[in-house]
């Protein structure tokens, strides 16, 4: 198979390009430019670094396969960049990797794979992609620490028709072993932690700079009382206990976050329970399935026991079996079945309906 | 061609060196290797054969050998000429006159000009690629130091009335050194400095089967310009620096084998490059720029309406063919060609441009290959 690999520089997808290369497939190596400086240049820090598509052309010339750094700079920044800040302009928490995963690497990439006559694409996220009778399933890795399928949960079964994970069996020492038999340069780089367009920059800053009106208001108590004022809600996301002026006895949290009014709610601790929640922009993989559901509220999160109600086509209501802290509006909820995805979607607080998107 | 063997066609980036210029290089090693400005026997052998290949160069472009300085390639030559008549310039009114669709190495020069507070003019071309003479003259005044106008443009082949414009100058009785970027031009052009009528131009080795890393500097006699390098007293006291003596005997050689075959050189070009576009004409929705004016035999610049040139290219070279977007780019950055942008293609097409060069060792049947590589990556796009 002619196989297009994502390439970041890090060593997951060094050692995907190593497996399907050594599997005997024609690979090709694609690192994705996302994120530029002023000058069209590859940014210092963060992701997709000028040193991070050096490191990506070392490891496809030590396979001998052809490599391209190809420009997605356009994409990310209409859809993932934008989203993020407009996010954090609404008081929402945003989750800029499955934007990108939805808009960039399996939408505009895969159409490019498909221009280049590739059978299929494969990055190195840990998940896996399990075949059941022509429909394609989404699982979580085997190595459960490094699972990444949280933030694929959008892929449906005719997407994951076209994609591969090889990591999805491996432990992530294993693939440092790979990467060290195959002599890749990368096999003890650290990995990657931040934001990728943030880099090490607080990601507040980047936001304030590009958020043209003020959004400073009130900050206020669970008795309705004012706490003072707030330089802007952007700096808030539900759960937060940084900002918040001290001296209240009890450690007070973000509870709500009212962006038209530009209040930011606190409460004590227990306000944030977290019972039932609504779903929003929901897809699933192949069919919904409603037995031994499990949600995920976060990135790797504990899966909690759940049952979900349809409220629409594309919009769901998540009861947990019991409730839980820290659910954030904009983050996803991503629902699993054992291992199997179910399916995903935007988290809408109930205590927050007045912000529905 | 055999199936497998990969076709080159970027050639306007860098061509493969020819049998003699490697031949030169390594005899020029091998027995003149010493430093060219020494007081012995070895290096009087070094100093001959530069001295030697110096003539013979300056033969070739109609100029006297003192006004040939070798430099690292043509965009040092560039920069030489653009920045020095800006330093220490005691006149703060000092202007450049240049046009919107130079080489980079000077655009980039013109714009650290700017950046010292002289006035940079900027002259664009015409929607077909063409500098007018007379946006040129009229940019040019009384403070304008220094007019660069290359001689055909890299990224299009389309060539520039570089002749008329020195003619306009002269005319205007200005003080004012022409400079030319003839590095495209001389590709597939029997050149003389003099009857073009320019003062200064850049020449690069690796664009006629040369080294790289070796270029000229043609300047009149008439001009004085500051060292750009400094250090030893090479080069006329020019340009400091031992002198890459193998790179000028090698060039040297090369220069002679093309401007020997020039006429045989180009009709097989021709004859190659009009293949491969009729071709693609006839079968696809295309457009090659410069059709309708003169244009270098080498280059052809095509708009594939609704494809984007990045996909293709990656496409091409997948099947064995080799081309380029334009100009080089090591990041990967899918900018506007700034030559396109001053030709005023639209942008839903600008990012749909690719450049083929033919070259001096494409061979018969290598424009009917091209074409049947673009059409299967046209089709499988589709």
């Amino acid at each position: 198979m002619r196989v297009l690999v994502a390439m970041s520089g890090g060593v997951d997808s060094s050692v995907v390009a190593g497996l399907l290369k050594s599997q005997g497939h024609e690979v090709i190596g694609v690192t994705m430019k996302l994120w530029e400086g002023p000058n069209g240049e590859m940014p210092e820090t963060g992701c997709c670094t000028a040193s991070d598509s050096e490191d990506a052309r070392k490891v496809a010339a030590k396979l001998d396969i052809p490599y391209y750094v190809l420009d997605y700079t356009e994409s990310f920044s209409e859809k993932v960049v934008d989203n993020f800040i407009d996010m954090y302009a609404r008081g929402l928490t945003p989750n800029p990797c499955v934007e990108c995963n939805r808009s960039v690497k399996f939408d505009h990439f895969l159409k490019q794979a498909k221009k280049l006559n590739c059978d299929k694409v494969a990055t190195g996220h840990y998940a896996k992609v399990v075949e059941k009778d022509k429909t394609f399933e989404l699982h979580k890795a085997d190595y459960l620490d490094k699972d990444q399928s949280y933030v694929l949960h959008m892929l449906t079964s005719s997407t994951l028709e076209h994609v591969m994970f090889p990591l999805g069996t491996i432990s992530k020492p294993e693939v440092r072993q790979i990467a060290a038999d195959l002599g890749l340069k990368t096999a003890f780089k650290k990995d990657s932690q931040d934001i990728c367009f943030v880099g090490k920059k607080n990601y507040r800053n980047f936001v304030d700079k590009r958020i043209d009106i003020s959004t400073s208001g009130e900050i206020v108590n669970s008795d309705g009382s004012s706490m003072g004022q707030h330089s802007g809600v952007h700096e808030f996301t539900v759960g937060q206990r940084k900002g918040i002026p001290g001296g209240q006895g009890a450690p007070k949290y973000v509870t709500k976050i009212d962006v038209r009014n530009k209040k930011v709610f606190v409460g004590d601790k227990k306000d944030l329970l977290t019972a039932s929640f609504y779903l929003e922009d929901v897809s699933f993989v192949n069919d919904i399935v409603n037995d031994n559901l499990t949600i995920q509220t976060r990135y790797n999160s504990e899966d909690l026991p759940c049952t979900i109600e349809m409220l629409s086509e594309h919009s769901l209501e998540v009861t947990l079996l019991e409730p839980t802290y820290g659910v954030a509006p904009g983050q996803f909820g991503v629902l699993y079945t054992g291992t199997k995805l179910i399916g995903g979607g935007r988290i809408t607080s109930k205590l927050n309906e007045a912000l529905t998107v | 061609m055999k199936k497998n063997e990969y076709l080159y066609l970027d050639h306007a980036a860098s061509t493969p060196m020819r049998d003699v210029a490697f031949e030169a290089y390594k005899k020029t090693e091998a027995e003149a290797f010493a430093n060219s400005s020494g007081g012995h026997a070895l290096s009087r052998k070094a100093k001959n054969i530069l001295e030697d290949s110096r003539d013979n160069i300056a033969g070739h472009f109609g100029a006297a050998p003192k006004e040939i300085t070798f430099t690292s390639g043509g965009t040092e030559a560039d920069n030489w000429i653009i920045k020095m008549p800006f330093i220490n310039n005691k006149n703060k009114s000092a202007e450049l006159v240049t046009s919107e669709i130079e080489h980079e190495a000077v655009l980039a020069s013109a714009e650290w000009v700017e950046s010292l507070g002289y006035k940079v003019n900027l002259v664009p071309c015409d929607n077909r690629g063409v500098i007018e003479t007379k946006d040129v003259l009229e940019a040019v005044n009384s403070n304008t130091e220094i007019v660069s106008i290359m001689l055909a443009n890299n990224e299009t082949g389309i060539i520039q009335p570089v002749k008329e414009i020195a003619q306009g100058l002269k005319a205007l009785n200005s003080k004012l050194i022409f400079h030319s970027d003839v590095v495209q031009a001389v590709a597939t052009t029997k050149l003389d400095f003099h009857n073009l009528g320019i003062q200064s131009a850049a020449i690069s080795g690796h664009k006629i089967g040369g080294p790289k890393g070796i270029g000229i500097m043609y300047l009149s006699s008439e001009v004085k310009l500051p060292s750009f390098l400094h250090g030893g007293k090479q080069e006329l006291e020019r340009r400091a620096g031992t002198v890459n003596v193998s790179g000028v005997a090698s060039l040297s050689a090369a220069l002679d084998e093309q401007q020997q075959n020039i006429i045989s050189q180009n009709e097989k070009i021709r004859n190659e490059r009009q293949e491969f576009e009729n071709i693609l004409k006839n079968s696809q929705d295309i457009i090659v720029l410069g059709d309708d004016v003169d244009r270098l035999e080498h280059i052809s610049n095509i708009q594939f309406k609704g494809f984007n040139s990045e996909t293709l290219m990656v496409s091409l070279d997948l099947q064995g063919l080799g081309v380029s977007r334009g100009s080089a780019c090591a990041s990967g950055a899918q900018k506007p060609s700034h030559v396109l942008q001053s030709m005023k293609i639209s942008s839903d097409v600008i990012n749909s441009h690719l450049r083929f060069s033919f070259g001096w060792n494409s061979k018969k049947g290598d424009g009917i290959h091209a074409a049947e590589i673009v059409i299967a990556s046209i089709e499988g796009m589709k």
